[in-house]
């Protein structure tokens, strides 16, 4: 079918009003990501960068292998493999636990009344308010050897030596959990509020006890905020960098700390780059199997 | 819960229930007995408590004072999910994430019961309401009175042994609520499961009750059946509230049993009505549109008055007359000839009161 002038006119200045957008889109978020894969395809620079122009597929094979300082053999790069590993162990823990504690957080929120509702909101985003450093060196503070957790307990004699919780992966966790609870309570909350309260007395009067109500009522009526939250935790928590690094010292690292590491003293730019890219495939493949999951439940749920 | 069934006992009875929220007191001292396999309905404007009755006798609510008994047992502190009693929502509370079948079946599945007996129970509900065809549908894609019989078949699928219905044909368009009213008489012959229906329109109510309660401000005003409500209120606010009413004030001349002479507006009229009270006791007259004739000749048991104003409907007339004393009084009349003419507005007319259609109330 051929275009009319006006029908092409027409055609053209829609392009021409939604360039801004494709503009903005090209520039900061596919060209980034451009540049990221094509650094993962260099040589290293010898004092960090890259050399432009030059092939290697250097980077992506560190990823998983490590070259053999003898023999110049691969071996598996075991140190790597247990970076994500532990990255994507904390980042589902974190997951999980921010569910655990934020879900009856903000089901309380969501059975206030409708006035106070907005206060404890409001408490929810107060620690957003001050920087993360601050926070996670406050947590820091707290649960150090010579801090005040230690000394509370060592003060009331119910330990004499002091419980090592700093520079542990449950340390990390903690703080993780800490820092992304907002960000699971929120969309809980807002799929809460929407929860038609006499859809629970319905399932009372049809002879459901609270557990039951919560699992068969309560919790499928709010899964899109529940999904939410979790991605929302999920993601950032996989990449985290200043909570790893401060409350899980050195030796706890996890993607993101490996990640500033090739891009600072190991001045290896394109294994940061392959590294970064990895990240972001992981994340990529566990929304896309999320999806994928989800739609064939909602097919088979009924239409 | 007791299994075999006795007929002795009332399905269910509120005996001194008192309900507060704070300060506000949403039912006074109510004390009410609903028998086994009735159609029974609580009346009343909104705000008059008949919802909170509802509430309390589901588990929703707990009584302040006194007791909710099912079959003579006191059931005030059980939880709903205890009670063989099932709701039928205002706006149905259907799940949303659930087919009509999952709906239907939610009760039976909650109580235990094996899939078997389930699945057959639901088909059985589908066919009872008509819905076979929607079985696998979302409750979203239903239309209100769809809706509506998802509603009934999952709150009667457990068989109850009370009903409650709290307002259910309210969202439903006049043509609807008809049909229902008819479907719901039938399901509660069928079942002889006890239906308690919470109403604020008086047709409802009067349509498919066999016996009704006329609630106001948290009290229980009159129980009786639609006949002794409409014909025999207790006071002015049931008669004002069901049907329509004329009040004449008066002054009790003599009484010969329930029968009493009244003075008014310099005529005299026989009334009945339990009241006991002594002559010359100022008194309200309760007289029904369609219970009075409109002559142009003077009768017995006549008042005078001058028709304002004549409205022909077919059916019936209406005549807008006024009394002596400047009082407004409307009278209904069935046209059972095309030959007789309405009455003109403008004439000096008397209206024909039947003596035992006219009815005292308590001041």
């Amino acid at each position: 079918m051929s275009e009319t002038p006006e029908q092409s006119q027409d055609t053209r200045r829609r392009w021409l009003l939604s360039a801004p957008a494709i503009l903005t889109i090209l520039l900061f978020a596919a060209g980034p990501l451009i540049v990221v894969l094509l650094f993962s395809f260099m040589e290293r620079g010898d004092y960090g960068g890259v050399k432009f122009g030059q092939f290697s597929t250097e980077g992506w094979l560190s990823v998983i292998y490590t070259k053999d300082i003898f023999d110049d053999s691969l071996v598996f790069a075991d140190a790597n493999l247990a970076i994500f590993w532990r990255s994507l162990k904390l980042s589902l823990m974190t997951m999980s636990g921010a569910l655990l504690v934020g879900f009856p957080t903000a089901y309380f929120i969501a059975t206030r009344p409708a006035k106070s509702r907005n206060i404890w909101l409001f408490l929810i985003t107060i620690p957003f308010w001050t920087n993360l450093l601050v926070r996670t060196f406050a947590i820091m503070d707290l649960i150090r050897n010579t801090g005040h957790i230690n000394n509370i307990l060592i003060g009331i004699g119910v330990i004499d030596e002091p419980i090592q919780m700093l520079f542990t992966d449950g340390a990390v966790l903690f703080g993780l959990i800490y820092v992304y609870l907002p960000l699971m309570v929120l969309p809980i909350y807002a799929s809460l509020e929407k929860l038609d309260l006499r859809l629970v007395e319905a399932g009372y009067d049809l002879y459901a006890n609270r557990a039951q109500v919560l699992r068969h009522v309560i919790l499928p009526s709010c899964r899109p905020g529940i999904i939410a939250g979790c991605i929302l935790v999920f993601i950032p928590s996989i990449g985290a960098y200043v909570t790893p690094r401060v409350l899980g010292g050195g030796k706890n690292m996890m993607m993101g700390n490996f990640i500033e590491l090739q891009f600072g003293q190991g001045r290896n730019w394109p294994l940061g780059s392959a590294l970064s890219m990895t990240l972001l495939f992981i994340v990529m493949i566990l929304l896309i199997v999320y999806v994928r999951q989800d739609g064939k439940k909602g097919e088979t749920d009924g239409h | 819960m007791k299994s075999e069934t006795d007929f002795t006992q009332p399905s269910v009875a509120a005996e001194g229930v008192v309900k507060k929220f704070g300060t506000f007191t949403a039912l006074k001292r109510v004390d009410l007995t609903i028998n086994q396999n009735e159609f029974f309905t609580l009346l009343g404007p909104s705000g008059c408590g008949k919802t909170t009755l509802l509430r309390l006798i589901a588990g929703f609510e707990s009584p302040t004072e006194g007791e909710i008994k099912l079959m003579g047992e006191n059931i005030a502190t059980l939880p709903p999910f205890k009670r063989p009693i099932n709701t039928v929502f205002q706006n149905y509370a259907l799940f949303p994430h659930m087919t009509v079948s999952e709906n239907i079946g939610f009760g039976l599945k909650m109580l235990g019961k094996p899939r078997a007996e389930i699945a057959a129970r639901v088909k059985e509900m589908l066919a009872l309401v008509q819905l076979e065809a929607f079985a696998k549908r979302r409750t979203g894609q239903l239309s209100g009175g769809q809706q509506q019989r998802v509603a009934l078949a999952r709150a009667l699928a457990p068989s109850p042994r009370v009903l409650l219905l709290d307002e259910p044909l309210s969202a439903l368009d006049y043509k609807l609520r008809k049909e229902m009213q008819v479907e719901l008489k039938r399901l509660q012959t069928e079942t002889g499961i006890t239906f308690i229906f919470v109403t604020h329109d008086q047709e409802e109510a009067l349509t498919m009750s066999d016996r009704i309660a006329v609630l106001s401000a948290g009290e229980v005003l009159q129980v009786g059946d639609a006949r002794a409500i409409y014909d025999r209120p207790a006071d002015r606010f049931v008669a004002d509230f069901i049907g329509e009413a004329n009040f004449i004030a008066g002054t009790i001349e003599s009484r010969d049993g329930a029968q009493h002479r009244v003075t008014l507006d310099g005529a005299t009229l026989s009334a009945t009505g339990d009241v006991d009270v002594a002559p010359g006791t100022a008194v309200t007259l309760m007289i029904r549109p369609e219970h009075v004739q409109v002559s142009t000749e003077a009768s017995a048991n006549a008042l005078p008055a001058r028709l304002e104003r004549t409205v022909f409907l077919g059916t019936d007339t209406h005549y807008y007359l006024r009394l002596h004393n400047g009082e407004p009084f409307i009278a209904r009349e069935q046209n059972r000839s095309a030959a007789t003419a309405p009455l003109e507005p403008g004439a000096d007319v008397y209206i024909v009161v039947d003596p035992q259609s006219a009815r005292l109330l308590k001041d």
